[in-house]
């Protein structure tokens, strides 16, 4: 841990540790990353676009990752880790699955609809980025099943619905909210609520049970009680 | 296992351009001579980011394996990318081509739907590097290539859209206008997974599942099911 030769301080950041300063750094470099990529596309930036924005040294660069395809897919990994993150939190508070379904969907179209920027970089960007990234990106969809998967426990024909289920209706989520996320249009992402809902839930409960969780309103008033 | 049957080499069913690309399950033989030269740098293409991915492929490489000068590739095309276009172009074409021809050969929407993903599976599991081509590669060769991804993908909509079509009205009442795009979407993303892994082998076991989960926000579940998993 301890090394002979004192680091030299940087600037303004005397008393912070050298772990805070690395950390610090990667948050810096991966945000840079995100914007350059947001305006220009995946392709067009260099390594040097990144460092300039960062306003950091090309040495710091190569220090914290190891290329530009390893810097975004950091980036990617942070965005869809906070996205999870609240989808867990929101699905967890919720027994009835239907309802709880509901939840982690509102969560997941308010967490877009609040950081395009940072959904753009693993829904829009992830999959034209490397293949890398494509991989992460699918393997991200993977997080989800897990939570629909429940459904067959309450559902009439659960043991009966294709093995593939799952996979199919996140993949349908996302290209959905990848499409808005095109459009430019993360404002009206959360619009989308109602129908995803029944979407996902219909194979399950039927087309008109799920219809009746669509419109009954947000997961939070389901959270509450204040259903039925 | 039976290997499945493939048109020859020379059949009309493949268009000059796919008839030169590299072999898969069919073992086309590489000797095939191909009609001209913008023909055999699609081919090349293809070729050369089946072996070397798309980031990986050069110019060199393509030349390489359509057996054509660097001069003849730049009169054809003035980069990789507009060369990958093209061979996109093609490949979704003759994609398109033969999903249109089972689904139109179908009577009834709900069997035309199945026998249309049926065509597609077939294709993408002779062809596992065109399948690689269209369905991975085609994400990282750059903004041209993608937009026209998305627009593939979304050109698959109207399929689904027919089912509309003669359907009670509490059931049409329960389709949200976004239906039919979320229904390619979760279509292809089971595709693109098998295809990213090289599980192409795979896909065409997903007929029943892909076929049942289309249908069932027009049919419900258990008449869906029932036209899933007919012979």
């Amino acid at each position: 841990m301890a090394s002979k030769s004192t680091p030299r301080p940087l600037p303004g950041q005397h008393q912070l540790s050298r772990e805070f300063i690395a950390q610090h750094q990667r948050a810096r470099i991966v945000n840079a990353l995100a914007l350059e990529v947001s305006e220009k596309g995946y392709r067009n930036v260099t390594v040097a676009d990144i460092v300039k924005r960062a306003g950091i040294a090309r040495n710091t660069f190569y220090g914290n990752f190891g290329s530009k395809e390893d810097c975004f897919l950091a980036a990617q990994q942070f965005a869809m880790s906070a996205a999870l993150g609240r989808v867990v939190e929101a699905a967890g508070e919720i027994d009835d699955w239907p309802y709880r379904v509901e939840a982690g969907l509102a969560a997941f179209l308010h967490f877009v609809a609040e950081e395009p920027a940072l959904a753009r970089t693993c829904m829009v960007d992830a999959l034209a980025a490397a293949p890398t990234s494509v991989r992460y990106y699918e393997e991200s969809l993977q997080s989800f099943v897990s939570l629909f998967r429940l459904g067959r426990d309450v559902s009439p024909h659960g043991g009966k619905l294709p093995e593939t289920i799952e996979e199919a209706l996140i993949g349908g989520v996302f290209w959905i909210i990848y499409q808005r996320l095109l459009e430019e249009q993360p404002e009206r992402i959360e619009e989308l609520l109602p129908e995803l809902v029944e979407f996902t839930l219909t194979p399950y409960l039927g087309a008109d049970r799920a219809r009746v969780v669509a419109v009954e309103g947000d997961g939070a008033s389901a959270a509450s009680g204040s259903r039925g | 296992m039976s290997e499945p049957v493939n048109p020859s080499v020379d059949s009309p069913e493949y268009p000059p351009e796919l008839a030169r690309l590299p072999p898969g399950r069919h073992g086309l033989p590489r000797e095939f001579v191909a009609r001209n030269q913008r023909e055999r740098l699609i081919a090349g293409l293809a070729e050369a980011v089946a072996e070397q991915g798309y980031a990986g492929t050069t110019i060199a490489h393509i030349t390489r394996h359509a057996a054509v000068s660097r001069r003849t590739f730049y009169e054809h095309f003035s980069s990789k990318d507009e060369c990958f276009v093209a061979a996109y172009d093609t490949v979704m074409a003759e994609l398109r081509r033969r999903v249109d021809d089972a689904f139109n050969q179908e009577d009834e929407w709900p069997q035309a739907v199945r026998a249309g993903i049926g065509a597609m599976l077939e294709f993408l599991t002779a062809e596992p590097h065109l399948a690689r081509l269209s369905m991975v590669e085609a994400l990282v060769a750059g903004p041209v290539v993608v937009e026209r991804y998305d627009a593939a993908i979304q050109g698959l909509v109207p399929y689904f859209e027919a089912g509309r079509k003669g359907r009670p009205a509490e059931v049409l009442a329960g389709l949200s206008p976004s239906t039919e795009e979320a229904l390619v979407g979760g279509m292809v993303s089971l595709i693109s997974r098998r295809v990213f892994a090289d599980r192409t082998e795979e896909l065409e076991s997903l007929l029943p599942d892909l076929t049942e989960f289309a249908l069932t926000p027009y049919l419900g579940s258990a008449e869906a099911a029932k036209v899933a998993r007919q012979g």
